[in-house]
């Protein structure tokens, strides 16, 4: 027994098969694979095709190991079109806690793509989506950021939305989101939270 | 620096959105001076005298080589013997015992180490299970080691190393593995023979799709050259280049969590790992 050295030819048929570039046809029917392993291959590859978007969103959907769908929503983050953020948005609205946390996670990865949108998203009429738009918001690399969340603690009408803004406003606020943080506190002025929150957010942005 | 070779702020973005592109590497604006001075260099040697014609020949020559010599010159590769010394400890005392338990059948327990750099991590990996893991009388063992740049690949083969590269061994160890030779140190041949080398790039899937099978890997301190959606699609390349159960370690300011959902977190008592789930 001791130190060895071995040839690797490829470790199976799979490896074999993926050494190739293979078909989007091909790849779309092996995402309906029943071993997760090779879907996992195929949302890899996939990179490759850029109509394969909606091949992925539908799988994403329906996808139900973790591992498989971390390898989706990477592919949709490289692909990046119309489709693609279309069927992240669609994940904001799932009753599956991780997809839609995976999901906020890829969003995050696509400023420019998702900066179109983002004015529709947190003007949903789903105070859910909404808050999950700002949790986006959160670290996406985009000017906007600031005045986006301005205009949710002016306008949003939930107490549960302004909250996770104002703490992100803490955080990458300006002195433009001090008057606007005043108006807030003003506006719920029997909410201790609010009231809490904004005067952290204040502090942290050099007011009283 | 000659006039002709300055690197404009727009070429600067066009290579730094290439090189990602093909290697996953990214520069931030921080790093401009040392991206500059080698994309000069690059120039000079290749006699193209302005980036302009230097980046058409990157782009477009088919055998890739003038981008291989580039990203040899773009990669750090820094390292010595032992480093993170903690974590060999626990790939002797938790991760290897841990696995032999779990082991139905006699197959060599395979360790990845990526990057090679050097050679100071993976030959670090093979004195220490020759010191300190006693399974090694009863299994066998094999150590690949990968990196991107070809010349520190050659380097890593040929074993020779400077006083600072082995200032953290105890010396009885550098005594027993090195020979002392003219202003450096020679490693021993059983220890050179007991790993292998191969060049890829960890962001080419072309490169990674048959790694396969390994019960550990080593991957420190490269991802935080990485943006967070190639460090992602790293940790999916590391997923499947493992065996169920098996294990990755990363540098200690690198942290799997913080950009994906694979893994276990395990707080052995010497390190942080990360495990691949056994039943997938």
């Amino acid at each position: 027994m001791g130190f060895v050295k071995q040839h690797r030819e490829p470790a199976s048929a799979l490896a074999e098969a993926s050494t190739e570039r293979r078909s989007f046809e091909v790849l779309a029917g092996e995402l309906q694979h029943a071993d997760p392993t090779v879907r996992r291959w195929a949302a890899r590859d996939l990179t490759d095709c850029p109509e394969a978007s909606k091949a992925l969103v539908d799988r994403l959907q329906r996808e139900e190991d973790n591992s498989v769908r971390e390898v989706i929503l990477s592919t949709l983050t490289t692909h990046g079109d119309d489709i693609a953020v279309g069927g992240l948005v669609e994940c904001l609205r799932s009753e599956n806690v991780s997809l839609r946390n995976e999901a906020i996670e890829a969003m995050k990865q696509l400023p420019k793509e998702v900066a179109p949108i983002m004015q529709g998203l947190l003007d949903d009429e789903d105070s859910d989506v909404r808050i999950f738009a700002v949790n986006v918001l959160e670290s996406l690399r985009h000017p906007e950021v600031e005045s986006w969340l301005i205009a949710v603690i002016e306008k949003d009408p939930e107490l549960n939305v302004c909250a996770t803004a104002v703490d992100l406003l803490g955080e990458v606020g300006t002195s433009a989101a001090r008057g606007p943080l005043g108006r807030l506190k003003a506006r719920y002025s029997g909410e201790p939270y609010i009231q809490f929150a904004a005067d952290v957010a204040l502090k942290r942005l050099g007011g009283d | 620096m000659d006039d002709s070779l300055i690197i404009t702020d727009a070429d600067f973005e066009k290579f730094r959105e290439f090189f990602y592109r093909k290697t996953g590497i990214q520069f931030e604006t921080t790093k401009r001076y040392f991206v500059d001075k080698r994309l000069a260099e690059r120039i000079e040697a290749t006699k193209t005298r302005s980036f302009r014609a230097y980046f058409t020949m990157l782009r477009f020559e088919a055998s890739g080589e003038e981008l291989q010599q580039l990203t040899n010159l773009m990669t750090v590769n820094e390292t010595y013997f032992f480093r993170e010394e903690y974590q060999f400890e626990c790939l002797v005392k938790s991760m290897l015992p841990d696995i032999v338990r779990r082991k139905t059948d006699r197959s060599p327990i395979r360790i990845w180490a990526i990057p090679s750099s050097s050679g100071e991590e993976p030959y670090s990996i093979a004195i220490y299970l020759l010191e300190y893991w006693a399974g090694l009388a009863h299994w066998d063992v094999e150590i690949v080691s990968s990196d991107i740049d070809t010349q520190i690949l050659s380097q890593a083969k040929r074993g020779f190393y400077s006083e600072r590269s082995v200032s953290h061994m105890p010396p009885h160890l550098v005594r027993k593995y090195f020979t002392r030779k003219g202003d450096g140190y020679q490693l021993s041949d059983d220890v050179l023979s007991a790993v292998e080398f191969t060049r890829v790039n960890l962001h080419d899937r072309a490169d990674t799709r048959s790694y396969r099978d390994f019960d550990v890997a080593f991957c420190r301190n490269l991802l935080i050259y990485f943006d967070d959606v190639s460090r992602k699609a790293a940790a999916e390349t590391l997923y499947d280049a493992l065996k169920p159960g098996g294990f990755v370690c990363l540098g200690h300011s690198e942290s799997m969590s913080r950009f994906s959902s694979l893994y276990k977190v395990w707080n052995f008592p010497d390190a942080r790992v990360y495990q691949k789930p056994k039943d997938v």
